[in-house]
């Protein structure tokens, strides 16, 4: 599929700088910047994960029924079209992020562990998880793409002191972890993602794209070279930073020589987004566009998306309700409440079909994008009052390229941990895993196939 | 007779004995107010409260430090013994502590730990800016380039706060392309377009900015709301200006249906009018069902604000308004303003508001031969192309020194100089130039602080910072930005180490305009956490409909300006509780009650009501100790202990149940009957019991800072107890006793001045030093030079221990 550049007028132009509402991004023709052989046997396997923070109402959540056939609930009723492509798992927890001695923090660790099933630290400061399975995905993936992976989030991650008394907000502000001592702070500004995913060299000129990469790999190698003698100069004290220091180096090196092979294809006849478009919406669709943006040009294979951090007191007045989130999701039971809880999650779900029906409607192989990719939408904790951390809002979308069969609403004994899910995820992207966080076991029914 | 003389004799050199061998052990002051007051609970035994005194050397008190400044702190703030239990007067408490002080201060005199603060720390994101400001004249949105920095201890200076990501570095290698880009002009700059929004740092949607009358200094009379943008024109060339206008949530553009006009100004000059809305079809469309709008005027009339400008290169203001078409409206408060998110207020016969401003640009791009950022860059400009490596050498070497705040190496000048030929090579002298320009701003010595120990030192030795290390340190604590030339010269020749000479360079720093911004909008607030107001959501439901992002905007400039005016008059630290005056346009004045301020601009206004004077009186600190439909006492209290009493909490212990809103009866509780349940639970009343009647003393500022003489029905009772059982009435009661307690309150506005300056967490051995710094401060009735110069001076700042 070889893309010839097509004119474009002003009006585009303008009309592409997110000035509009829903950014036509997919209206430009993204050319075949994907992975050298693809064939049906091979179909490259991606992963994202949606996040919603402040928990849920359960039984406006959950479906009626158990395996195929299940009846859709109030706030999954969006995702119908897609029930081939859907399992419901119900039943998982998140064990490893109750209290267990630490007191109060139920939001900082229900986010801190969701993608890690470790017992996060309680520190202020000196910030301790386990890696992120996301991370684990990424690092089998980043030989083949310039990004290992993308974090993007709705808030902006502006929020000083106040988060869970005794917690770093690392713990809330994202769910991606590096290392355990590394968290990954997820990006809300749609033209830096846009900049992180196609440089910023503003030129879709060949020649000018290529020696950017080199001046930036030129850059990059004087100052590893720097930093190492620095190591040497400092005392013994302080490796971790210059640890971090090096292998974040390493990591965008990696980044910048891949693009460079991959310099000389053509880059997307996008414009660059102008910033953060006025209201939720347009936002969050912009978001996911970047989202599908990446899977199609093969930038990325791991993405992880948050509709906000845990304890976020957004409003959702363009649905009709003015109150903010968090205070909302203590309900203490009154229905009015609970309605309007229930509603906003709808409407994330809602917002979230979006996104699912563009990844059906983009060719990816034989099939599209949907069939290829693995998503895992949910949460870290349960019911939103009293901040149980299970049973979990869990679904899996999307094939996993045959990994994945949908239409069923799978029911685990409570108590079941969310890392057997990851861990079964991990493996059907092809990364062979043994244990992951607090798990026990695979989910061998995610699959569909009698014996796995 | 002899024999009843003996035996008296004999009785009293007994008794001489006995008193002798009782003086050989005397008690010291520690020990016998330890015994007296405090080992009934906190003994080998019991250990209450993790801590025992029993056995803690009260002899060499030095052998224990930790634990007797931990007592220190308790003593001088008198939060123990705990309320219940018998306690010593005043006195006994002053003399206990001074004494403990006098010894500890005096062994810390003979061996001083002044800590060891990370060896890398990265600047922050605001110091970047500042940096690439100072250092090459271009003013970027930090915000924009870089992701934010986490805090630690209150402070976004905290170097083990500050992590290295990848995401960062990519950021970083970006932010320097353009940087580079901008500050030496690139011909081939593409056009690009930068988007700004009416309300900077809001991230919150609930509230809403009225765009009524003027916004502000930046603003033209007889202007109503829009937007004021700083934006750096990278070249002589032609930038677009565009402005969209707010729409109800079903996109239809609010306020067509009368004539608007909207005007664009770059620096006061007028280079854009249009006048839109208005006529018969439009208010029929207006008016009619909006649920019925198809796209059309309704929905694109506001494609027509465009203009194309040419302009020269710099950083320059845009501001696009309204007009007022009117002037009968009185201003602020008033039936006018529905809460934006309410139905009736989503309609399209809403008036007519600016939401974001467009700059695109630039078209037809020339680089200009003379700019500020050129001017800070090329100290020399080569006249032919033999004296181009020369002159190279020379511009690149000035900036390694300049950038990485040291004497530049043969080794930095060569690196750079490896950049630029590669560079000049495929184009000219300035692409040379801007390549190796790049190489600085992501260079390790130009994005961290780096101190190093001085070779083959032994560790765990103390030692002093060299002048270029103590010249960052004053740099960044005064400017949040790197030394300026006069300032890195004397570090570099060796003379930042004279008394006088340094001396001398703080107070030129203070004097610099630059202190002043750097430290409001760095330290205070940070320290008293007013970017918190941006988050607020006071409950605009029942209790508080008015409040909007104007407010918003007027509780943040007020302490702005109200600190700003303290350093710029150099008043006490004191002050901060005892000031008469502050800053106040209408629409805040109203919400304090206070008539007689007209119009939108802040000017100074002396207080009548003394409940106002000083921090407890200003609405952006009351509300950050606040819910968002009632007060909180408890957060209060807190913030007293912690900011004014130097009497911190110590954390919630483990297993701690959320409380539940336990209001079972049908009659709707005060705040203080809903924290009288709480406190009838021992476990929690053994900190309640010291937070809450402290905050109740403020109970007639409501959540949002307005005062209130009713809550639920009944009178406000205001009655609050100090921590040493003095009992006030009211929040002007209250600052007359804390006031009284000024070296408490002195003592911890230092400790968080001191966290911010170090970069590290203030721990127990840093004590003697605080110490040092108020009573130095207190020669000079505590004003902040005083008080800043001491820190500057005090052996933390100055000096570091070698890695053990």
């Amino acid at each position: 599929m070889i893309v010839t550049k097509k004119a474009i007028s002003r009006r585009t132009v303008l009309r592409g700088i997110g000035t509009a509402v829903a950014l036509p991004l997919l209206d430009a023709m993204v050319p075949a910047l994907t992975a050298a052989a693809q064939t049906p046997a091979k179909a490259v396997r991606r992963l994202g994960v949606v996040y919603h923070p402040n928990g849920i109402i359960y039984d406006k959540w959950l479906p009626r029924g158990a395996g195929a056939g299940f009846e859709f609930s109030p706030v999954l009723s969006p995702l119908e079209p897609f029930r081939d492509k859907l399992v419901v798992v119900t039943g998982l927890y998140s064990d490893q992020a109750e209290a267990l001695g630490d007191g109060g923090g139920d939001h900082s660790r229900a986010s801190g562990t969701y993608l890690t099933g470790v017992h996060v630290k309680r520190s202020d400061t000196i910030v301790e998880n386990g890696i992120s399975m996301d991370q684990i995905a990424a690092k089998a993936f980043e030989r083949e793409t310039q990004l290992s992976s993308l974090q993007l989030t709705v808030d902006d991650a502006s929020l000083v002191g106040a988060c869970d008394v005794g917690y770093s907000c690392a713990y809330s502000s994202t769910i991606s972890w590096l290392t355990p001592t590394l968290p990954l702070m997820a990006e809300n500004n749609p033209r830096v993602v846009f900049e992180r995913l196609f440089g910023s060299s503003d030129s879709t000129d060949a020649r000018v794209r290529a020696s950017r990469l080199q001046q930036d790999r030129s850059i990059l190698d004087s100052v590893t070279d720097r930093v190492k003698e620095l190591q040497r100069r400092l005392g013994p004290g302080d490796n971790r930073k210059v640890n971090d220091y090096l292998a974040s180096l390493r990591d965008v090196e990696r980044r910048i020589q891949k693009a460079e092979e991959q310099s000389s294809k053509e880059a997307p006849e996008v414009e660059r987004p102008a910033g953060i478009p006025d209201g939720f919406e347009p936002h969050v669709a912009l978001l996911y566009d970047l989202q599908l943006l990446a899977f199609q040009s093969d930038l990325t294979r791991v993405t992880t998306f948050m509709y906000g951090r845990e304890q976020n007191g957004r409003p959702y007045p363009q649905i009709g309700i003015p109150e903010p989130h968090h205070p909302l999701t203590h309900h203490q039971n009154d229905p009015v409440k609970m309605e309007k809880c229930a509603r906003i999650q709808t409407y994330h779900v809602k917002l979230f079909a979006g996104y699912l029906e563009k990844l059906r409607s983009t060719p990816d192989g034989d099939g599209s994008l949907l069939d290829h990719v693995i998503l895992l939408y949910g949460g870290g904790i349960s019911h939103s009052d009293r901040h149980t951390h299970g049973p979990l809002p869990t679904l899996v979308l999307g094939g996993g390229a045959g990994t994945i069969k949908g239409g069923r609403h799978l029911v685990y004994p409570d108590h079941t941990p969310l890392t057997n899910l990851q861990l079964t995820l991990l493996r059907s992207l092809g990364v062979p895993t043994e244990k992951f966080g607090d798990s026990t076991g695979q989910l061998k029914e995610l699959s569909g196939l009698s014996s796995a | 007779m002899q024999f009843r003389r003996k035996t008296l004799i004999a009785c009293v050199v007994l008794l001489g004995y006995v008193e002798a061998s009782a003086q050989t052990t005397p008690a010291t002051p520690a020990r016998e107010f330890v015994t007296n007051y405090c080992v009934t609970c906190h003994n080998d035994r019991l250990k209450t409260g993790n801590l025992t005194l029993e056995s803690a050397d009260a002899n060499q008190v030095f052998n224990a430090a930790q634990t007797w400044e931990k007592v220190i702190v308790k003593l001088r703030s008198r939060s123990m013994p705990p309320p219940g239990i018998r306690r010593p007067d005043n006195a006994a408490y002053d003399t206990a502590a001074a004494w403990l002080e006098t010894e500890l201060d005096r062994a810390a005199a003979a061996h001083p730990n002044p800590g060891r603060p990370a060896d890398l720390h990265r600047l922050n994101r605001t110091e970047y800016a500042n940096a690439v400001r100072d250092l090459i004249g271009v003013e970027v949105e930090a915000p924009s380039m870089l992701p934010p920095d986490e805090q630690a201890h209150g402070f976004d200076t905290n170097a083990d706060a500050l992590l290295i990501a990848p995401a960062l570095l990519d950021r970083y290698l970006n932010a320097a392309a353009k940087i580079a880009r901008l500050a030496i002009g690139d011909p081939t700059i593409r056009p690009g377009f930068e988007r700004y929004t009416t309300v900077k740092g809001n991230a919150n949607e609930q509230t809403a900015l009225w765009q009524t009358d003027r916004l502000g200094e930046d603003f033209s009379l007889g202007s109503r709301g829009g937007i004021a943008a700083r934006h750096y024109f990278p070249v002589d060339g032609e930038y677009i200006f565009r402005v969209r206008l707010q729409r109800t949530f079903q996109d239809v553009i609010r306020g067509l249906n009368e004539p608007s006009q909207i005007e664009i100004r770059v620096d006061g000059v007028r280079v854009g009018q249009f006048t839109l809305g208005g006529g018969a079809e439009l208010a029929a469309q207006a008016a009619a069902d909006y649920r019925e709008v198809k796209a059309g005027d309704m929905t694109n009339a506001d494609d027509a604000l465009q203009v194309r400008v040419p302009l020269k290169a710099g950083l320059r203001t845009v501001v696009a308004t309204l007009l007022k078409s009117n002037d009968v409206q009185p201003e602020g408060l008033g039936p006018a303003r529905i809460p934006i998110w309410s139905r009736e207020g989503d309609v399209p016969t809403a008036s007519a508001a600016i939401s974001s401003l467009l700059i695109g640009g630039p078209y037809n791009a020339q680089v200009p031969q003379d700019s500020p950022s050129r001017r800070l860059v090329f100290v020399c400009r080569p006249a032919s192309s033999v004296e181009e490596n020369a002159c190279a050498t020379k511009i690149l070497s000035t900036l390694a020194r300049r950038a990485y705040r040291r004497a530049s190496t043969e080794e930095d000048v060569r690196v750079l100089l490896g950049f630029y030929k590669t560079a000049r090579a495929g184009g000219n002298f300035d692409a040379g130039i801007r390549a190796a320009l790049e190489r600085v701003l992501v260079s390790p010595d130009f994005l961290f602080r780096i101190e190093t120990e001085p070779a083959n030192i032994p560790p765990g030795t103390v030692y002093r910072l060299s002048d270029v290390e103590l010249a960052s340190r004053l740099s960044f604590f005064l400017w949040s930005s790197i030394p300026d030339d006069q300032l890195l010269d004397l570090a570099i020749r060796g003379r930042l180490r004279d008394a006088s000479v340094l001396d001398q360079q703080v107070r030129r720093m203070l004097a610099d305009p630059r202190a002043r911004t750097s430290l409001v909008e760095n330290f205070f607030e940070q320290w008293l956490q007013i970017r918190n107001v941006w988050l607020l959501t006071p409950d605009a439901n029942q209790h508080f409909p008015w409040f909007d992002d104007n407010l918003r905007i007027a509780f943040v400039r007020e302490m702005k300006l109200f600190f700003d005016a303290q350093l710029k008059e150099d008043r006490s630290i004191v002050d901060l509780l005892t000031a008469k005056d502050t800053f106040l346009n209408e629409q805040l004045a109203r919400h304090y009650g206070i008539a007689g301020v007209y119009g939108t601009h802040f000017r100074r206004v002396t207080l009548a009501d003394e409940n106002r004077w000083g921090l407890l009186g200003k609405a952006a600190v009351l509300s950050v100790t606040s819910y968002t439909t009632r007060t909180s006492p408890t957060i209060r209290g807190k913030w007293l202990l912690e900011n004014i009493l130097a009497a911190p909490v110590p954390p919630p212990p483990p297993n701690v149940p959320a409380l539940e809103a336990s209001n079972t009866g049908t009659k709707p509780l005060s705040v203080r009957e809903m924290l009288e349940m709480h406190r009838q639970n021992p476990v929690c009343a053994s900190c309640h019991a010291r937070m809450d009647p402290l905050g109740f003393s403020l109970e007639n500022f409501d959540a949002i800072g307005q005062w209130r003489t009713t809550d639920a029905g009944a009178r406000i009772d205001a009655s609050g107890v100090l921590l040493d059982g003095t009992r006030v009435e009211g929040p002007a009661a209250l600052r007359r006793a804390l006031v009284a307690q000024k070296e408490q309150f002195v003592r911890a506005v230092t400790g968080k001045l001191a966290t911010y300056a170090l970069g590290r967490e203030i721990e127990y051995f840093d004590a003697p030093a605080i110490r040092g710094i108020v009573r130095a401060a207190a020669a000079d009735n505590y004003r902040w030079s005083s008080a800043i110069l001491a820190i500057v001076k005090s052996a933390p700042f100055q000096m570091r221990r070698s890695s053990s």
